[in-house]
């Protein structure tokens, strides 16, 4: 995957540029955000990497931009100012999705790659597949090899975010802001409990379990 | 060369009057100019009719008993003290008789004609006085010539007076406009001066300075009143700042100090070539994150305080809010077997962020989830107090916060002895308590619903917020 890096502050943007290489992507980064412009102007990239207040040009301008330019690529805002408005400021100028620093790497490499899913899936489908596993989302229905599995609609809300992105990780962050529409973390993991139950529901009486927790990043679904 | 005004002509208030002055001015001036033409009208046609009827009956005079019947009529009217004044003159316009020596009137044509002329009378210490006067002139049926006057003094005069009248009146509106102005400009500077005085001390860094409200209830106490009410909230702020600073200084530094006193053991240890950093360094890794949630905390804190208001507050049902955060933490609860109750009332409104109320409700349950043992209950309740506002309750059957520490508890940054060694306690309620004051509530702790066995007394958080 070929991701921008604009990121003013040089030794994180060093960390985040290994980091990611060591994933197995491909990194370009600019270091202000004119530098960011004409880095993207000039390459495609799946995922953009946004730092929001930088020198020259800040990232909601630079985004804004590119946007009015008809640039669709993912963008990843990343700042340091997380409060709802920030947030609604960073998605109104353009962005896909926002991370307040200081982060961690898990976090940042699993929405990396949730955005650059996303961009793949451009037509809608009605039924997911991941395996064994079937989601009719009209219906709202789940089979797994054929065994329907009931679930209360937030579990299916849920099993269907661990479907589209199917093989990543993703945080226990990221499930409160995308699935329970939560902006911030709370002290407890409660979303723990609410996995062990759809995992009971989707992996019992199975030989394989599809629902894995991932050490230190979150959860992943495998087919 | 510009000359430079004493400051009370440069008031805003003083121009303002300087132009109502003009303005009554000039409609004084408006309207006594009406009166004077109304009147001095009035006058010359009083005059004039009289002299038209004199000279309508001396007319009538001639035409039935000749010239000389006129003749003896004019000595009769002059010896009875009419004030006319008479002449009759032959057909070629020599004097045959009169009051006067010579016609006024200067070119005669034939046809009745008006003049305006003036007489000059002796006063009674024998000094000449000169009247105005009208009169008439015309031809009689055979060709004499006869003219009638009469002194327009005393109308004159009268008109006269009211043209005096007028200007003293246009006088006086302009001197008392520019007194008035000049007394209501000064006191209303005098509150400006007080006004601006407040804002330059403030400006050089005086604290405490108020405006005076003088309990006039007009729009000078108005002004002061939100000056003052500014000030205080600036005030507030800037200690809130203060405080946030200190605040942080004091929570951050004692986690940050054991970090690195861990970093450097660690440090220490590998360089002696004896042991491994792992374990060390995944101690920091957690220190790190509590470090960070604890800033995060401080940081939302300090901007609800500040902003002094939570931001884009909306209407909604306190009820729906409840449902999502149970339906959040009731797996948690019983995977935790804790009996979790929840009890909403219908159709109540309440006005606020949505998101921040959310994440102070999960922040109470938080502690309410940490503190309860296995086979607690937890119970949240929304209902709406007698005074309307309405209340989001959370009862734990955890151990409960003395009532000496209650008060403490929501304050930022304290920690109570008992909850020394849970991580990330502290913060909690003091950030809810933060969030329910930017939304116009508080927070407000009791006691729990009392010791059953080992389990209790219990703690009641009850989140009140003003009714929508």
């Amino acid at each position: 995957m070929r991701i921008l890096i604009v990121e003013d502050d040089a030794e994180a943007a060093d960390a985040m540029a290994r980091g990611l290489t060591e994933a197995g992507h491909q990194c370009v980064r600019g270091g202000d955000g004119e530098q960011g412009l004409a880095a993207a102007r000039d390459g495609e990239f799946d995922v953009m990497v946004v730092d929001r207040m930088m020198p020259k040009m800040d990232g909601l301008t630079l985004v804004g931009t590119l946007r009015r330019e008809g640039d669709r690529t993912p963008v990843l805002f990343l700042s340091a100012l997380g409060e709802v408005g920030d947030r609604v400021d960073g998605l109104q100028a353009g962005g896909d999705d926002y991370l307040v620093k200081p982060y961690a790497f898990p976090e940042l490499i699993a929405r990396i790659e949730a955005l650059a899913r996303r961009r793949d899936t451009g037509s809608v489908h009605t039924l997911l597949k991941v395996g064994e596993l079937e989601m009719d989302l009209i219906g709202r229905t789940v089979h797994r090899s054929g065994k329907m599995i009931d679930l209360q609609p937030r579990e299916f809300q849920l099993l269907e975010f661990m479907m589209r992105h199917a093989g990543q990780s993703v945080t226990r962050t990221m499930l409160l802001e995308k699935v329970w529409h939560y902006h911030f973390d709370p002290q407890t993991n409660v979303i723990d409990v609410h996995i062990s139950r759809l995992r009971s529901k989707i992996d019992k009486g199975f030989d394989r379990p599809m629902l894995q927790t991932v050490r230190g990043a979150g959860y992943r679904l495998d087919a | 060369m510009a000359v430079k005004l004493p400051r009370i002509f440069r008031t805003a208030p003083f121009r303002l009057t300087l132009l109502f002055v003009l303005l009554f001015a000039s409609a004084a001036f408006a309207f006594l100019a009406y009166i004077y033409v109304a009147t001095a009208g009035e006058a010359t046609r009083r005059t004039d009719q009289e002299i038209g009827r004199e000279m309508r009956s001396l007319v009538d005079v001639y035409d039935r008993a000749g010239i000389d019947a006129v003749n003896q009529s004019l000595i009769q009217r002059a010896a009875n003290d009419k004030p006319f004044l008479y002449l009759l003159l032959t057909r070629d316009g020599r004097r045959i008789s009169g009051s006067i020596e010579e016609s006024p009137v200067e070119t005669f044509a034939g046809r009745p004609t008006w003049a305006t002329f003036q007489v000059t009378d002796v006063d009674a210490v024998g000094g000449e006085v000169k009247h105005p006067a009208r009169g008439l002139q015309q031809r009689l049926r055979d060709g004499e010539i006869l003219f009638v006057g009469a002194d327009a003094g005393e109308d004159e005069a009268y008109v006269a007076r009211v043209v005096r009248a007028l200007w003293a009146s246009v006088a006086l509106v302009v001197l008392l406009g520019f007194a008035g102005g000049l007394l209501v400009s000064r006191n209303v500077s005098r509150t400006m001066v007080d006004l601006i005085d407040v804002v330059e001390r403030v400006r050089n860094g005086e604290q405490g300075v108020r405006a005076r409200v003088r309990g006039a209830r007009d729009e000078f106490d108005e002004l002061a009143q939100g000056v003052n009410e500014m000030l205080d909230r600036l005030e507030r702020s800037m200690q809130g700042h203060k405080h946030a600073g200190d605040a942080i200084a004091h929570d951050l530094r004692s986690p940050l100090t054991r970090l690195r006193a861990r970093l450097e053991t660690a440090y220490l240890d590998v360089e002696a070539g004896k042991g491994d950093a792992t374990e060390a360094l995944a101690q920091a890794l957690d220190d790190t994150d509590g470090v960070l949630k604890t800033f995060g905390a401080v940081l939302s804190i300090a901007r609800l305080q500040a902003a002094g208001q939570a931001p884009n507050p909306t209407l909604f049902d306190p009820a729906d809010l409840a449902a999502d955060i149970s339906e959040l933490y009731e797996p948690f609860c019983e995977e935790k077997d804790i009996d979790y109750a929840a009890e909403t009332a219908k159709d109540l409104t309440v006005r606020g962020n949505r998101e921040f109320l959310a994440q102070a409700l999960a922040n109470i349950l938080d502690n309410a989830v940490k503190y309860t043992p296995a086979g607690g209950a937890i119970m949240l309740r929304v209902r709406r107090r007698s005074s309307g506002e309405v209340e989001l309750s959370v009862t734990d059957t955890g151990p409960g916060v003395p009532e000496e520490d209650r008060e403490r508890a929501i304050q930022r940054f304290v920690r109570l002895e008992n909850s020394r060694n849970e991580p990330g306690a502290g913060l909690g309620l003091s950030l809810v308590a933060a969030v329910a004051e930017a939304h116009g509530g508080r927070l407000e702790l009791s006691e729990g619903p009392g010791k059953v066995g080992d389990m209790g007394p219990g703690l009641r958080v009850a989140f009140i917020l003003p009714r929508a």
